[in-house]
């Protein structure tokens, strides 16, 4: 059962330099609802790299200025820089701040009072297994620690809309199981807390998301790939029986979505 | 044993704190050991050069003159590291970009052609001095501080944003906070591009001292032991106040020690 649009992405159109990035992306991502159940929403946009996934996360955060088309969030408001958590591919952390103090300045920035945001930070840090970590540097810890620290600090604030670019990439098996757990751990926080996710790891992208948007090019009839991308396909998961579940990775469905999904990310 | 010696010859190799010690020894004994059989006669040995220090010191008021030195190197330090943080910081701002590239292009003009105008701006004499010293320093400064703020990543910027800090609050923890171990690294170097000058300013102007004049005027007399006593008392002090900024940097800003790969 889907509610309230979260996020309104509407006939988006991007330009660099000469080149077309995004072509009329439009896409929505509703509230699902589980009667008796806090459901947030996870979506991932999956594609190749260079296609432009980056670059639709910072119109969505406000962090871009939009050149053609309309972003909004729940209720319509437009996005603006500040009220979009952003995980960015690399977790920038301030080198200068120890991981508690990363998040106190969060906290801070954002009109909560020091003390305040301590607690707040402490007890999100704890949460996240990096109760032993507080008065590190960031280069003193791994960087599945780091990307812990950085969803921490997202979490600072009150934010329902989340976009995290590539968080499976460079991750080894064990902090990559623990992120996707992370992942939907954050997402089920609030009912309309809504994550997106955008990334090229198609197996990962399934385990923690409702549904998947293809971004991708268009071809023409020879073949040649044009320039500009828009959502290709989308898929929900939920309808196909593939959200919510423990090791649905372990579903005999699950592999057979995942071989579609490939085939159709290749012609991507 | 074996492995420790070979790790010492071989290139890309780390080697532990009591080696390196060792190494460092070896060499200096080496070089103490070249200086005193070198058969070179303008280059007095070790004994005669400790003899001269040792007159220099107790006979020449060598130790006032070095303080007069350290005064004025402090001044000047300090008058460039202000006008160069601001200044570099200020790049940060598009209508000053052109003007923190136009100082930063004043590192060509040298120092030797500003006596004269700059005798006439400051009266001669200290000022002058300090003057030569903070412009010669500046131009240098801006050069590598400016480069270091217009090449923080944009991400930075953003990732600030992102949180919900304020543009004064991002000025502040990414270009002022988030650089300043690399603006006492710049200082480092410049302390030492201005220690490097020091001789040659305090020689425009003798009459206030300091170890400038007081080489000059053991040249003029070719007292060749007690020159190699200066220059040897201006490379200890240069390295001791080297060795006080490095630990400056180790004390303000811990993390840098984090992030330092060891081959």
């Amino acid at each position: 059962m889907s509610g309230d649009l979260m996020l309104d992405v509407e006939d988006v159109w991007q330009k660099l330099g000469q080149n077309q990035i995004l072509q009329g992306v439009t896409f929505q991502v509703r509230d699902r609802i589980r009667p008796g159940q806090v459901t947030g929403q996870v979506v991932a946009m999956l594609g190749p790299s260079g296609v432009g996934k980056t670059r639709l996360i910072r119109l969505i955060a406000g962090l871009d200025p939009l050149q053609r088309g309309r972003i909004g969030g729940a209720g319509g408001k437009a996005l603006v820089a500040g009220t979009v958590g952003v995980v960015f591919q690399n977790y920038p952390l301030m080198r200068h701040h120890t991981v508690v103090d990363n998040l106190i300045m969060a906290g801070v920035a954002n009109g909560m009072s020091r003390d305040e945001s301590r607690a707040r930070a402490k007890s999100l840090l704890d949460r996240f297994g990096l109760g032993q970590r507080l008065n590190f540097y960031p280069a003193q810890i791994s960087g599945g620690q780091r990307q812990r620290a950085a969803i921490a600090q997202q979490l600072m604030h009150q934010k329902q809309l989340l976009l995290m670019d590539e968080p499976f990439s460079g991750l080894d098996p064990a902090v990559l199981e623990e992120v996707v757990k992370l992942l939907i751990e954050v997402a089920h926080m609030d009912e309309l807390n809504t994550v997106v996710v955008v990334t090229h790891d198609i197996r990962s992208a399934m385990i923690v998301s409702d549904t998947l948007f293809m971004l991708g090019r268009d071809r023409t009839a020879d073949g040649k790939v044009e320039s500009g991308a828009r959502i290709q396909q989308t898929i929900d998961l939920v309808a196909e029986g593939l959200a919510w579940r423990p090791e649905i990775e372990l579903d005999p469905k699950f592999a057979q979505v995942e071989k579609m999904v490939k085939g159709r990310f290749r012609s991507l | 044993m074996t492995d420790r010696l070979r790790r010492v010859f071989l290139p890309n190799r780390s080697i532990d704190r009591a080696t390196a010690f060792v190494l460092v020894a070896a060499w200096a004994a080496s070089a103490l050991a070249v200086w005193s059989l070198s058969p070179w006669e303008s280059l007095p040995g070790p004994r005669e050069v400790l003899g001269a220090l040792g007159t220099l010191w107790w006979q020449h008021g060598m130790g006032p003159e070095l303080f007069t030195t350290l005064k004025l190197i402090s001044h000047a330090l300090f008058l460039t590291v202000v006008i160069s943080l601001t200044l570099s910081y200020l790049a940060v701002i598009a209508a000053f970009r052109p003007l923190v590239a136009a100082v930063s292009k004043l590192r060509f003009l040298g120092l030797t052609g500003l006596v004269f105008p700059f005798t006439l701006m400051t009266g001669g004499g200290y000022e002058l001095k300090v003057a030569l010293l903070t412009f010669g320093m500046t131009t240098f400064f801006v050069t590598a501080m400016s480069q270091v703020v217009l090449e923080i990543p944009k991400e930075q910027f953003d990732h600030l944003r992102v949180i919900g800090a304020s543009e004064p609050r991002i000025l502040w923890e990414v270009v002022i906070r988030g650089t300043l171990d690399k603006a006492l690294d710049v200082t480092r170097q410049n302390l030492a591009i201005g220690w490097a000058m020091i001789t040659m300013v305090e020689g425009i102007s003798r009459a206030e001292g300091g170890v400038g004049a007081l080489i000059l005027n053991q040249n003029k007399h070719f007292h060749l032991a007690e020159v190699y006593a200066i220059l040897i008392a201006i490379l200890v002090v240069g390295l001791v106040l080297d060795y006080l900024m490095g630990l400056l940097v180790r004390v303000l800003c811990p993390y840098v020690m984090f992030e330092r790969v060891h081959r």
